[in-house]
């Protein structure tokens, strides 16, 4: 391959690009598509009319032509033979001159100097007979022997043949020979050839041809155009009807079609605003429906707050004094107390997710390190995992940056996946870790618990959802802590996943966003552990001398802070 | 002598309650079940803090809260059954010093109410200065020149608190710990707007402030004397 043939040319692009163009145009554009179809469809029909005229105008003309011409021929002919029968011309002089005259007349006649004059080969021999004389233009084999056959076996016929003449460009053009006989009493027998030009015919028909392709052209313009009017003004309002849609579709329940006339357009407008219109209804009803729902939970919520405030400061008052009460009282002191509470957390879980059903939920970022929050909520969680003998652990390869989150929902979440790790951890260490990437960060809680079946695994996040309904709440959980979880993480606009296998314990992992104009999010962590199906982590030493990472350990007698780094 | 504290509170149940854990703790409560009312009980009585029920029958709390801060420096502390951003702010905007969200427990309760009461430390200093103003700590007194600043106890407080350690960015956490007796994380809210508040009373252009002045991403901190 040569040189430039490799080198692209800067047109080389557009130019391959646009069979493709075209074949999109084609696909996407109805417009385009009708266009194309009307100018090929009526190119075809032209083009077979146009020819179909062309060719009877051209034999209609021709046969037009060749009379002319065999009339003409017939008087030059008859005209020659007048003068050969009235001379007495006997001697090769006297001959000669005849010939010329001859000659003369059918050149007058005809109208025409091509001619030709051979003796007639069956012509008794005759030394005073003038010889056959031709014009240049009629030399070589122009007159085909198949003529001269004809002409020399009928004295009396007259035989025409179709040729192209010699003109003076050295071109051809088409033209008519025309045979017949001449008997000169004194010389005998001849044949006499007349060639007729027919260049005029010819042009004529060329102009009309021309004439014709012409207006074909114009003809063939002129409907595209008016295929390309007539589709727009049927297009446009379906292309208006598909943006109307589009935006019906957007959530713009306002938009409606304008109705012009009482056309097919205007029935499609009309049925389209129908839709719209009980779109819109229906949507105004059920909106009207859900905020009346909501408002129902929220003031149910807020209107039990207060008795439930005069209830919780009754029962704290107990509470205080239940060392002096006999012993079944204290207990019933003790149960009031603790119910209460759960009672307080249940409304306040309630309350919560109606905030986030009504969509009121505003978040108060500010830049906080998600490895320190993770830390507080573990020393905070502390004691309960070592009632249950879980030991936790931190694990931080990344994520010591400050990221833009609501500190107190993230808190939420993280307390929660720890307490849900706790209660189902069956005493085996917990192990949570924070990593970062570019544009997200991620922690993920894992036991190494009881874990869940895939179907359990994905109800999880369902509200007031239990695996194991026979199972009691140990922990207290009110059964909406992972489904607000869900929604303080997509408020963040991150994810909150969940892996779990039965007996190989479960994985929540949190990915938030690390600002708010992260486009795709990429979780640094995995899902799915590396040591699935482990009985428990690697020990702790191990961990912290081999990788480089910050292994955080939880221990209450020696480090207040709950965190340092290895 | 004990401390009076108005239950303006239209539950009955919930101010009787709130009364009996009161009187156990050694404070003297008048109760008020209405809005309209409360403002002539708060006059009446001239109680030295104010439990303040948001949603109250004839006139809501807010409405009552701006009337008593108009007349007086007296704590209020707002109980609320909503902690929604919009209404918390409005309550504080008005001039309440703090707020409960219902549920409370008793403990809590009585913590708030001991904070907002408790008498302001024996100051190391008499005097000190911040910006173009002088604070008498003794005599609870703030003035520009001869010009007598009216500030509520926590204002007081506040600019007190700042006033002292001068060098000092504090945090809002460190504020909430040290003026509203927080010791766990809490609401920075009511720093924001107390801090608002405060400026408009003290500063020349509350917009452009040189007395207290906002470290960005921080906190707040003194401005320099002059």
């Amino acid at each position: 391959m040569s040189q430039a043939a490799d080198a692209p040319s800067p047109f080389a692009g557009s130019w391959r690009e646009l069979p493709r163009r075209l074949a999109t145009l084609w696909r996407r554009s109805l417009q385009f598509r009708t266009v194309i179809i009307t100018l090929g469809l009526s190119g075809l029909a032209i083009l077979l009319i146009g020819l179909y005229i062309s060719l009877s105008i051209a034999s209609n003309l021709f046969q037009d032509q060749r009379e002319r011409v065999l009339e003409a021929s017939n008087n030059a002919t008859a005209a020659a033979q007048g003068l050969v029968e009235s001379s007495d011309a006997s001697d090769p002089g006297s001959l000669q001159l005849l010939m010329n005259s001859v000659i003369g007349t059918i050149s007058s006649v005809s109208g025409s100097t091509d001619f030709a004059i051979f003796r007639h080969p069956d012509a008794p021999a005759n030394p005073n007979a003038p010889p056959g004389r031709r014009s240049p233009s009629l030399s070589g084999a122009i007159i085909t022997d198949d003529l001269r056959d004809q002409v020399q076996g009928d004295p009396d016929g007259q035989y025409w043949q179709s040729v192209a003449l010699p003109d003076p460009d050295d071109d051809t053009v088409p033209g008519i020979i025309v045979g017949s006989t001449l008997d000169v009493p004194a010389a005998g027998r001849y044949e006499l050839y007349i060639g007729y030009d027919l260049t005029e015919a010819e042009q004529t028909l060329s102009f009309m041809q021309l004439t014709g392709i012409v207006g074909a052209a114009a003809l063939l313009a002129l409907l595209s155009a008016i295929t390309l009017i007539v589709v727009r003004w049927v297009i446009e309002p379906i292309r208006t009807t598909a943006a109307t849609s589009r935006r019906l579709a957007a959530g713009d329940l306002g938009v409606r079609m304008p109705v012009r006339g009482e056309d097919e357009l205007a029935t499609l407008a009309a049925s389209f605003n129908g839709m719209a219109d009980s779109l819109q209804a229906r949507i105004r009803e059920l909106a009207e429906l859900s905020v009346v729902q909501q408002r129902f939970v929220s003031d149910v919520s807020h209107e039990l707050r207060t008795p439930l405030t005069t209830i919780r400061l009754a029962g704290d008052v107990l509470y205080g004094q239940r060392e002096d009460f006999p012993p079944p009282t204290s207990r019933t002191v003790e149960l009031l107390h603790t119910q209460t509470d759960r009672f307080e957390r249940l409304l306040g879980d309630l309350l919560e997710i109606s905030r986030y059903d009504a969509g009121s939920v505003t978040l108060a970022t500010e830049p906080t390190n998600l490895v320190h929050l993770a830390g507080d909520a573990i020393e905070s969680m502390y004691e309960l995992a070592r009632d249950r003998g879980s030991e936790l652990r931190l694990v931080a390869p990344g994520g010591h940056l400050e990221a833009e989150v609501d500190p107190r929902r993230i808190r939420r979440v993280v307390r929660n996946l720890l307490g849900n790790a706790i209660e189902h951890g069956e005493g085996r260490p917990i192990v949570v870790s924070v990593d970062s990437n570019e544009s997200a960060i991620a922690l993920s809680v894992r036991d190494y618990g009881m874990g869940m079946t895939e179907e359990d695994a994905a109800r999880v996040f369902d509200r007031f959802w239990r695996a194991d309904p026979s199972r009691t709440r140990t922990i207290g959980g009110t059964g909406l802590g992972l489904a607000i979880s869900l929604e303080d993480a997509v408020a963040h606009g991150g994810t909150l996943d969940v892996w779990s296998r039965p007996g190989e314990g479960t994985v929540f992992r949190l990915t938030l966003p690390r600002s708010a104009d992260v486009a795709t999010l990429v979780s640094p962590l995995p899902l799915e552990p590396e040591d699935a199906g482990a009985e428990g982590p690697p020990p702790t030493e191990s961990m912290g001398s081999v990788e480089p990472e910050t292994v955080v350990e939880i221990d209450h007698e020696t480090d207040s802070e709950g965190v340092r780094d290895a | 002598m004990t401390p009076r504290v108005l239950v303006v509170d239209d539950d009955t149940a919930l101010a009787e309650m709130i009364g009996i854990v009161l009187r156990t703790e050694g404070f003297d409560p008048t109760f008020c079940t209405d809005g309209t009312s409360a403002l002539a009980a708060f006059r009446d009585t001239r109680p030295d803090l104010v439990l303040l029920d948001l949603m109250l029958p004839g006139m809501d709390g807010i409405e009552i809260c701006g009337r008593i801060r108009a007349e007086s420096g007296t704590p209020i502390i707002m109980l609320t059954a909503k902690n929604d951003t919009a209404d918390v702010v409005k309550g504080l905007e008005s001039g309440a010093d703090d707020y409960m969200v219902k549920p409370f427990n008793p403990k809590e309760l009585v913590a708030r109410i001991r904070t907002r009461l408790r008498p302001a430390p024996d100051p190391v200093v008499e005097t000190l200065a911040i910006g173009d103003l002088t604070i008498d700590a003794a005599g609870h007194e703030v003035r520009r020149g001869d010009e007598r600043i009216n500030l509520t106890p926590l204002e007081f407080d506040l600019l007190l608190t700042l006033a002292s350690k001068p060098q000092q960015v504090f945090t809002r956490e460190m504020l909430l710990e040290q003026v509203w007796g927080y010791h766990y994380k809490a609401d920075t809210r009511l720093v924001n707007v107390h801090v608002q508040r405060l400026r408009a009373k003290v500063e020349y252009d509350p917009d452009n402030p040189r007395i207290v002045m906002t470290v960005r991403g921080v906190g707040y901190r003194a401005g320099a004397t002059t």
